[in-house]
């Protein structure tokens, strides 16, 4: 969840960081700029229509409504004013708004000089009037329909002042600084015309888009707060001590409290159990002052130790390669600088570290033993690997794969184990029937689980259904049909897809059954007391067949799975 | 693997740089979507009103006004316009002197001094969204609202017992509509307050803390860009790997 919400944060930020930045260069312009530079103020003398309409230079009366060439039929409302002197009237109408000179009755008429002498009276700048000229309209008053005239004064700023011809008031300054600030409006609103507006459908995208970027990023920014990520003396967890100190310890969830391999021992004063503690140790385990690794931090003064001790550091060679299915091949290796000869039990598994560009941190990938113990040389280990395709063009395939399948013999590689507990029941304990469901490359550890348990004479009776998309994927095929000839294996295969081969190699009935299912079949009518099962698959698959075991109430403490580590 | 390292330093700064300043990055983004995603023209309070009347003066009395005009030699600026009153608009003379101004009626040329029912009568027709609830009409004549400036005293404030609290303010002396206020308006200006982050006065823009808060964040906006090039760099190495 948390991983999806970064993965999204990323490619927001890749939307909108360019457009942040230019909201934060733009804010700081206009923060350092101030109103009176972004409306072009500086220069601006207030011009309020404070003289007396009839002082001794007006002395003339005004001429009456009804002589002025009006246009419209209906009059809204009727001002009077004085513009730079002469008296005018403001008519507002249906029409629109009309201005005439009171004095003279005529339609209000801004000359070139008139325009000029009320730009100067509305300026206070150093400067003087450099040039005036005419204009229809101008880009940089937006809705100004104009037309009227363009005062320009030499000061420091290139002010320009405009006057509306029609009604002789000023429209408004401009300089060249306005000109910055006004392409900071344009990239802060997004609104390229110049028309200031924010309410736009491009500019409420990249609002929502920035909406989700900040409240994603202050969701991550908590759960930094939580895991104590700001802490600067946050110790690490277990696992990464022992990690970063090259010592072997499991792990197939890399700290997310899920697989629960990384198990340490506390010598004594071990600290309280946590959910993840609790739901994947065993009471006896939790007694012991056992713990996950990767829930617990680091403690100087605590006595720990990771309990996996047999698990070591393997420099492996690889010595041969076999294709056992179009997908999975096998891959033996031996570890030839060793003297003593290595430890393991079937159903365990290796822990090999895959380089990446950061030769601290390899990747680690699991596979289990392929084969007992005893029917293979000292220190030579066999392992069943999985080519996983790239799942769409242009995803990459998986790494872990990729690369061991990459190997040609005499190639090294460096792995961690034994480890893992998916082990057979003591034969002096349990003297169950041993039930074996294994789906595609999951029949690894159960081949070399159902060797372990024919070195035993007798061995307990032996189960194994198998299960595989299409008859070719079906590993170690041949081999387990002789041992099922031999009486000593009862062997169920079946296909999850039709095939087109189905009547080469059907010696059994091919209709695609699930490998849960053919169990299922047959474990009805067990006792599902008198069982020992052991399920190794791909999730659904692993899902499915717990399940069904759930619900043939096959006890739970009868049940061992290896999830691959997923 | 000095590059990862870097990752990591840049990554540990951007997640002290969110905290001290990325808060208020969070405030930008909520207060400019809210500023964005409201019609500016709904937050003004456009849809809030309606004129009281269809305005028209009549050809005798617009006639009268250069003789009328003459009688207020002293004034700077005169107006005839018309105003709801006793249940019929009525036309009135704006006499403004020395930036004040008087309210005539234009037949008596008479002053007239605007009721609480005339007021009343006024704001009922004005306000736009059915039929006015007019909750409390309260004459503000010493200490402007926070949300009005203090130049358009004295004023009548009006409020409606509406989903958006609506406030409308009408002019003591001449009865016209001077503000319009409500629920969006006021939030749009307690997010703008949050966008410049002036707490006090909400108009200074040139406030250090603001500058101080956009540098912090343009810092904060590097690391996130150092951290975009270096995941996906890291993960082109991989790619060249498997």
């Amino acid at each position: 969840m948390m991983r999806f919400l970064q993965w999204l944060h990323r490619w927001t930020s890749l939307i909108i960081g360019m457009q942040v930045m230019i909201w934060l260069i733009t804010g700081m312009y206009f923060s350092i700029a101030g109103h009176r530079t972004l409306e072009a103020h500086q220069y601006r003398q207030q011009t309020h229509f404070h003289d007396a309409l009839q002082s001794a230079s007006t002395g003339t009366a005004m001429v009456p409504l009804k002589q002025l060439p009006l246009t419209a039929n209906t009059i809204q409302s009727v001002s009077v004013r004085l513009v730079h002197g002469v008296p005018q009237y403001v008519i507002s109408t249906e029409r629109g708004t009309e201005y005439f000179n009171a004095s003279t009755g005529a339609l209000w008429h801004t000359s070139a000089e008139l325009a000029t002498q009320i730009a100067q009276a509305g300026y206070r700048g150093p400067g003087r009037v450099s040039h005036v000229s005419a204009v229809a309209n101008s880009d940089e008053l937006y809705g100004w329909q104009g037309p009227g005239y363009r005062v320009n004064f030499a000061d420091d700023l290139a002010t320009r002042i405009y006057v509306d011809r029609a009604s002789g008031t000023i429209v408004d300054h401009r300089n060249r600084l306005w000109v910055f600030g006004d392409w900071a409006f344009r990239l802060h609103f997004m609104d390229y015309s110049g028309g200031r507006n924010f309410n736009h459908l491009l500019m409420v995208s990249a609002a929502l888009f920035m909406l989700w970027f900040v409240l994603s990023g202050l969701i991550l920014l908590g759960r930094n707060l939580v895991r104590g990520d700001l802490n600067p003396r946050q110790r690490p967890s277990y696992l990464a001590f022992f990690q970063q100190h090259e010592q072997p310890i499991a792990s197939a969830c890399g700290g997310g409290g899920t697989c629960g391999l990384c198990t340490v021992r506390f010598s004594a004063s071990a600290p309280a159990p946590n959910a993840a503690d609790k739901r994947l140790l065993s009471d006896s385990e939790l007694a012991q002052g056992i713990r996950l690794g990767c829930q617990h931090r680091f403690d100087a003064k605590a006595k720990v130790s990771v309990v996996n001790q047999g698990a070591q550091q393997l420099n492996l060679v690889l010595q041969h390669k076999r294709q056992l299915s179009p997908s999975v091949s096998e891959l033996t290796f031996t570890c030839a600088d060793r003297a003593e000869p290595f430890v393991y039990q079937a159903g365990q598994f290796l822990q090999f570290k895959i380089p990446t560009a950061n030769e601290h941190e390899p990747l680690r990938r699991n596979y289990s033993f392929a084969a007992a113990p005893s029917r293979m040389p000292n220190n030579t280990f066999m392992v069943a690997v999985r080519c996983m395709p790239a799942p769409k063009p242009g995803l990459q395939p998986g790494v872990g794969s990729s690369y061991l399948l990459g190997l040609e013999p005499g190639d090294t590689v460096v792995a961690e184990g034994p480890m893992g507990e998916f082990l057979l029941t003591d034969s002096n304990i349990s003297q169950r029937t041993q039930v074996f469901i294994g789906g595609g490359v999951g029949v690894a550890p159960l081949r070399a689980l159902i060797q372990s348990e024919l070195k035993h004479t007798p061995a307990r009776p032996i189960h194994f259904f198998y299960g595989a998309r299409t008859p070719e994927e079906l590993c170690y095929e041949q081999e387990f049909r002789a041992l099922h000839a031999q009486g000593v294996v009862h062997y169920h295969s079946c296909v999850s897809e039709a095939s087109a081969h189905a009547e080469s190699t059907a010696t059994e009935h091919f209709e695609p059954t699930m490998v849960h299912e053919l169990a299922e079949q047959w474990l009805a009518h067990q006792h599902s007391n008198h069982v020992d099962v052991y399920v190794c698959g791909p999730p659904a698959m692993l899902r499915a067949t717990l399940a069904m075991l759930d619900q043939l109430k096959v006890p739970a403490k009868h049940i061992k799975f290896d999830d691959f580590g997923i | 693997m000095t590059k990862r390292l870097n990752a990591r330093r840049w990554r540990s700064w951007h997640r002290w740089l969110a905290l001290l300043v990325g808060l208020q990055m969070v405030l930008w983004g909520v207060s400019g979507a809210y500023m964005v995603l409201f019609e500016l023209p709904f937050i003004h309070g456009n849809h809030l009103v309606k004129p009281t009347h269809q305005s028209v003066i009549a050809p005798r009395t617009a006639e009268q006004f250069a003789a009328v005009a003459q009688r207020f030699p002293r004034a700077t600026q005169i107006t005839l316009t018309s105003l709801w009153l006793n249940e019929q608009p009525r036309p009135v003379y704006h006499i403004t002197r020395r930036g004040k101004t008087q309210l005539l009626d234009a037949q008596t040329l008479q002053p007239i001094t605007l009721s609480a029912d005339a007021i009343s009568a006024i704001a009922n027709r004005t306000y736009a969204l059915g039929d006015a609830p007019l909750a409390q009409l309260t004459l503000l004549t010493e200490n402007a609202p926070n949300e009005i400036s203090p130049s358009l005293l004295p004023v009548w404030q009006a409020n409606f017992a509406d989903s958006g609290s609506t406030s409308l303010y009408f002019s003591a002396t001449t009865g016209e509509l001077v503000s319009k206020r409500h629920t969006y308006w006021r939030g749009f200006d307690i997010m703008w307050m949050l966008h410049i982050m002036d707490y006090d006065t909400r108009s200074d823009i040139q406030n250090n803390l603001l500058r101080a808060v956009i540098i912090g964040n343009a810092l904060f906006m590097f690391t996130g860009v150092l951290l975009i090039i270096v995941t996906i760099f890291r993960r082109q190495a991989v790619r060249g790997r498997s």
